[in-house]
């Protein structure tokens, strides 16, 4: 998660995306999902997908190859929501998460080194708590909400990317 | 108003702290609603322009698609201001006219954040003890706890936490209605933050972490009663946070009251924040490694004198310098969870409390006291949906009078060895039925076996 703050804001979105794609270029993307797209990521992801909208950045190089995908997606923990930049590389797998804002109590907030289990993941069976995910005591909603947000995105992205190339 | 050796440097740490916080800067609050009124207008302006382009002949498919993502915008806008959690934190950057950064909302936002948790438990006990005697216990439902979590931000750097907890369903049966943690907290940064109020104590792993889905075992392990006495809290000030890989706590608060300490532990000695007696202060630290996913090791210490002006017939002053060790580790892979804690307090003066007491024979508070337990569970339907069943195994051994002053003499009974097999069931995470045997010895032969079902939950 790199050098963040505990407070609310733990990091901007910009300073998000400098973090992860340094010197690429990055582009702000709006998705706007069918309600097919939408129950079919749902589905798929056996996650929630509270809306129809979508933002994604997608970092460029100087040649124009596409060199990731950041989403933002914002849940609810326990009462109170969270944000979190699910940044995907251009073969569709989790190149990391970053906490952008926390709302609860930070003593539900699992360490740097927990998010890095998600690096290299893909939607499958896995991907759940106590599977390739484990749990952290004393934040299990967290890992939860966290776990399913992933889930969720690479659903998106997988459905979203299959429409781009029809 | 005294203070142990052994705790003055946590005593400066404190100081230091305190006028840190004196020191530090209070952020300020806005709204976005004028914000919010501006983007209405532009959605309503925009509808106005389609009707337009639509009577100007555009093609038909294409404005249609275009009222289709208004309308995802203006549903959007109308999430955010009835506040839902699930609103997309950088749509402030759709439209301009807001800030640059999604986390602004956030900033901006505050507000009371409601919670609870609570558990009932069912006990039938052994009729006889280990010796064949008539056990003479009756069994028992209770509404254990009923918990309610209050909290409320008053800015991005103060926050305020509170647990309203009441035991055993009725006040007018026995129970009780307790404020449990209270405190407020200035978020200042990964490393430091402060805390002042009535606190946790961070020491084993149900006195911050009790909440019924989090732990296995319908009753809470005895160790985790009489030395570390859950729920412990006491009034204090300190500091926590995270740095390498590592979380620590560091706090002040008023001592135990050795007055009502016993054979059984210390337990009575809680003062529950409830006009506590304030002559002497104790320091409690706890540091954890939390850097590998899965694992949790620890160590925490208390250490501070109980006496709170306790004086023998002579007129002479018992301090009771009290200090509790614990170590802890908890380490988790797929459905695996393995747990263990090991607890050790060692009193002064206990000889001159025990007489101060009235203590008679065997009655002696324990110079030292041990205890500790091991627990392994696994999920069996681990990582499939959110159901969650968990046998559980448990062995603990606890002897709270391990050394008593000379002169005095230990009670075999409570020098305890307890067994507990168990299967926990969640068919939500947020749920949990649990239901455990538990073959409870002791070397007096008094022991009483039990039979637990609870039910808990968490919101």
């Amino acid at each position: 998660m790199g050098a963040s703050i505990w407070s609310t804001v733990l990091i901007t979105v910009e300073e998000a995306l400098k973090l992860v794609f340094p010197d690429a270029n990055t582009t702000r993307q709006t998705l706007f999902l069918s309600d097919e797209q939408r129950a079919r990521a749902e589905k798929v992801s056996g996650a929630e997908i509270s809306s129809s909208l979508a933002t994604r950045y997608v970092a460029h190089d100087e040649q124009g190859e596409i060199l990731g995908w950041a989403y933002l997606d914002t849940h609810r923990v326990r009462t109170l929501p969270e944000t979190l930049m699910i940044v995907l590389d251009p073969d569709g797998t989790v190149r990391r998460v970053e906490v952008v804002t926390f709302r609860e109590p930070l003593e539900y907030m699992p360490r740097e080194a927990w998010y890095e289990q998600y690096q290299g993941q893909e939607l499958d069976d896995d991907l759940a708590l106590k599977r390739d995910i484990r749990p952290v005591t004393g934040a299990t909603l967290t890992a939860r909400a966290t776990t399913e947000a992933v889930r969720r995105i690479l659903a998106l992205h997988a459905i979203v990317s299959d429409g781009e190339r029809r | 108003m005294r203070f142990a050796k052994s705790m003055r440097i946590g005593l400066i740490l404190t100081i230091i702290c305190t006028m840190c916080w004196i020191a530090l800067p209070v952020s300020g609050a806005s709204s976005d609603d004028e914000k919010l009124r501006e983007l209405e207008q532009e959605v309503e302006d925009l509808k106005a322009a389609i009707e337009e382009l639509r009577t100007l002949g555009l093609a038909e498919d294409r404005l249609t698609e275009i009222e289709r993502r208004l309308e995802i915008l203006a549903e959007e806008m109308e999430d955010l201001k009835v506040g839902e959690a699930a609103v997309k934190a950088s749509r402030d950057q759709m439209v301009s006219g807001l800030g640059p950064a999604a986390s602004k909302v956030y900033q901006e936002d505050h507000g009371v954040s409601l919670g609870g948790y609570g558990e009932a438990l069912l006990e039938f006990f052994d009729d006889t003890r280990d010796d064949g005697s008539d056990s003479g216990e009756v069994d028992r439902f209770d509404l254990l706890r009923g918990v309610f979590y209050f909290g409320y931000k008053f800015s991005d750097h103060w926050v305020f936490n509170s647990e309203i907890e009441f035991e055993h369903a009725s006040t007018s049966k026995g129970g009780s209605a307790s404020v449990e943690f209270a405190y407020l907290d200035y978020l200042y940064r990964n490393g430091f933050n402060l805390r002042t109020g009535l606190v946790l104590i961070p020491m084993g792993w149900l006195n911050e972490l009790h909440e019924p889905t989090v732990y296995l075992g319908a009753v809470r392990p005895r160790t985790e009663n009489r030395i570390i006495p859950t729920t412990w809290r006491e009034n204090g000030i300190g500091a926590y946070g995270a740095f390498g890989g590592f979380n620590y706590r560091t706090y002040i608060v008023n001592g135990l009251d050795a007055s009502e300490f016993s054979a059984n532990g210390l337990r009575g000695g809680r003062q529950k924040g409830a006009k506590a007696k304030a002559e002497d202060f104790a320091w409690v630290g706890r540091l954890d490694f939390t850097s590998v996913p899965g694992l949790t090791a620890g160590v925490a210490g208390y250490f501070g004198d109980s006496g709170q002006d306790l004086e023998d017939a002579g007129g002479n002053s018992i301090p009771v310098g009290t200090s509790i060790l614990d170590l802890h580790v908890e380490y988790r892979y797929r459905g695996l969870e393995l747990r263990g804690l090991w607890a050790r307090a060692e009193l002064d003066d206990v000889d001159r409390l025990n007489e101060a007491l009235a203590y008679k024979g065997n009655q002696s508070v324990g110079e030292i006291l041990v205890g500790g337990y091991l627990q392994a569970g696994y999920d069996v339907l681990a990582g499939r949906g959110k159901s969650a069943l968990i046998p559980y195994v448990r062995w603990e051994q606890i002897n709270t009078q391990q050394q008593v002053p000379d002169g005095w003499s230990a009670n075999p009974a409570n020098d305890e060895q307890l067994l507990t097999l168990g299967l926990a069931y969640q068919p939500i995470e947020q749920l949990i039925f649990k239901a455990e045997y538990q073959n409870i010895d002791n070397e007096a032969g008094t022991g009483v076996d039990q039979f637990n079902l609870s039910m808990g939950y968490i919101f």
